[in-house]
């Protein structure tokens, strides 16, 4: 494994075709079962969004292994940058098929950055197409599904006077771009494990679900925000719990406190 | 507005901005982000373990950014939905931006170090226990600040932006000026002072930071400690300045009072940024002719 060294894809225990499907199907599954399911259900959109971010997280972990370093914050930003073009933009024409054509239209914008990428500035990455278009793909699906916990629906009038207007676009493109680009930046290292790096997406994500739902007090009232919350935080606690058996067993040592290594003992 | 209130809110951003920008500058040294971090991050690959915490979360700016926003976020909804007052929802809001924070700075310290297994790094939970209440002490201070310019901005000065879109562009700024102006008092000089003094860095000291204090071993308070002398207060003035004189212009020529008035503002702020300009290349001269380039002969034409 090289992450964050030069050369090299990155090694992994879960293919990369599952989280796609689970970041596709379950950010799309979520959203579209937050947006029919009565407001007390919005949390379906922040569970969709979980999924996205996940598979965003670990779409930068396969490019960023190729030794991006410093570019890792810079992709988990073009990402949600490309995904409030591709969401608005899909939402605004698509009516009930918004979130799809959000998708299709991220996966295009995704594509020609990737091209300009490897073509025009010639970063030379043998996967920068297709990971622009996994990372396109899974912001836009954050923004949608972060969006829906707030509004309760991807209609877009009620997107725009809910999420847009107010600024909460801004707190939905921060949180959803930090998920989804902090779990590798924080694993950065030689012995980064795909498993870690991605339930640390998880905790990310939840953390997410917790603040847009408590925002969703606004709209959807107390009882779907306090509905919000809770999935949010039981996600969270599991997630976080998780990580830290995952750092516990894959650092040389956790120790309550300690003076540095000798030099013998690090020979 | 009463030109005379306009200022007085003027000053106070300016106030809460300058408080901003040191305490920003100084969350960000105990955790050694940003710019400082690659030499933190290297230094057990180059057989230097060490007991600094390694806040890896991203830039400065969008750490900020979200920290900023999540707050303002809160804050708003404490405001219109449970009618709480500005006051305590701002102060609630950054409550919750702390919180936030430090489980990005705690899962990154954890992550980074246990991803160099192989170099024998270890985690170190005394340090980990010990410097994320400061660090969330200090993102607390700094997103309360930050909430309080946006605040007055949107309410007071009738600012068009919504409080979370201010607090989030605020929160860039503040980030982007810690992280250019702050940060060079840290990660080229304190990391390095074993070396001389403005040696730069050699790349065989690449990773060689300093890992012992002036008793026991150096940890993020000790480099706080150091940059509260003068990188976090050139920090805060510089961003009280940015924040100060941004708003300055329009207040004293208010664009809503007449297009000349509008046209004067956007003058007067070209003649400042020229002022500052010509200040800069002043000061810079004047560095370069006290100080000089590093001269490497300069032993042998004092002997001769």
């Amino acid at each position: 494994m090289s992450a964050g060294g030069a050369g090299g894809g990155a090694t992994a225990a879960y293919p990369q075709q599952t989280i796609m499907a689970i970041g596709a199907v379950g950010g799309l599954a979520g959203i579209y079962l937050g947006h029919f399911m009565p407001p007390a259900f919005s949390f379906f959109g922040g569970l969709g969004a979980i999924c996205a971010i996940v598979w965003g997280a670990d779409a930068v972990r396969r490019v960023a292994s190729y030794g991006l370093g410093t570019g890792v914050p810079s992709i988990g930003m073009i990402a949600l940058g490309m995904g409030i073009v591709a969401a608005l933009f899909g939402l605004s024409v698509g009516g009930i098929a918004g979130p799809i054509v959000s998708f299709i239209a991220a996966a295009i914008i995704g594509a020609v950055i990737g091209v300009l990428a490897n073509k025009v500035i010639g970063m030379g990455i043998p996967i920068m197409e297709q990971a622009m278009v996994e990372i396109a793909g899974a912001g836009t699906l954050a923004i949608i599904g972060l969006s829906v916990v707030i509004a309760g629906t991807f209609n877009y009038a009620d997107v725009v006077q809910n999420v847009v207007a107010n600024g909460y676009i801004a707190l939905i493109f921060i949180i959803g771009g930090m998920g989804i680009l902090h779990p590798f930046n924080a694993n950065l290292g030689p012995d980064e494990k795909q498993d870690r790096t991605l339930m640390l997406a998880v905790e990310k994500a939840a953390i997410a679900v917790v603040i847009t739902g408590f925002a969703s007090s606004l709209h959807e009232g107390l009882m779907a925000a306090g509905l919000n919350i809770f999935v949010g935080l039981v996600i969270w606690a599991f997630a976080f719990m998780k990580y830290y058996e995952l750092v516990k067993r894959d650092a040389f040592s956790v120790v309550g406190t300690g003076l540095l290594p000798s030099a013998e003992e690090l020979e | 507005m009463e030109p005379l209130i306009g200022m007085g809110v003027l000053a106070l951003i300016g106030v809460a901005a300058t408080i901003a920008g040191a305490s920003e500058d100084l969350e960000s040294d105990v955790g050694s982000q940003s710019n400082p971090n690659s030499q933190v991050q290297l230094a057990p690959q180059m057989m230097f373990p060490h007991r600094i915490y390694n806040k890896a979360v991203s830039g400065e700016p969008p750490s900020n950014a979200l920290m900023c926003s999540v707050g303002a976020a809160v804050a708003t909804v404490l405001i219109s939905e449970f009618t709480l007052s500005p006051l305590f929802a701002l102060v609630i809001g950054s409550l919750v931006a702390a919180c936030v924070h430090g489980t990005f700075a705690v899962t990154s310290t954890m992550g980074r170090a246990a991803s160099q297994r192989r170099f024998k790094q270890p985690v170190y939970l005394d340090m980990i226990r010990s410097h994320t209440p400061v660090i969330m002490g200090y993102s607390f201070i700094t997103t309360f600040c930050v909430l309080i310019v946006s605040y007055l901005m949107t309410v007071v000065l009738g600012h068009p932006f919504p409080l979370t879109m201010l607090a989030f562009i605020w929160g860039i700024t503040v980030g982007a000026i810690g992280s250019s102006t702050g940060d060079v008092h840290y990660g080229a000089e304190r990391e390095f002072q074993q070396f001389e003094f403005g040696s730069g860095l050699n790349a065989s000291n690449s990773g060689n930071i300093v890992r012992y204090g002036e008793s026991g071993v150096r940890n993020g308070y000790d480099n706080s400690w150091f940059c509260a002398k003068f990188g976090g207060p050139v920090t805060g003035i510089a961003f009280g300045m940015t924040v100060f004189l941004g708003s300055w212009v329009t207040t004293i020529f208010d664009p809503a009072v007449s297009i000349a008035r509008g046209w004067l503002s956007v003058v007067a702020g070209v003649v400042i940024v020229l002022i500052l300009i010509i200040w800069n290349w002043k000061i810079e001269v004047k560095a370069r002719n006290a100080f000089g380039p590093y001269k490497e002969d300069k032993p042998e034409e004092a002997s001769a």
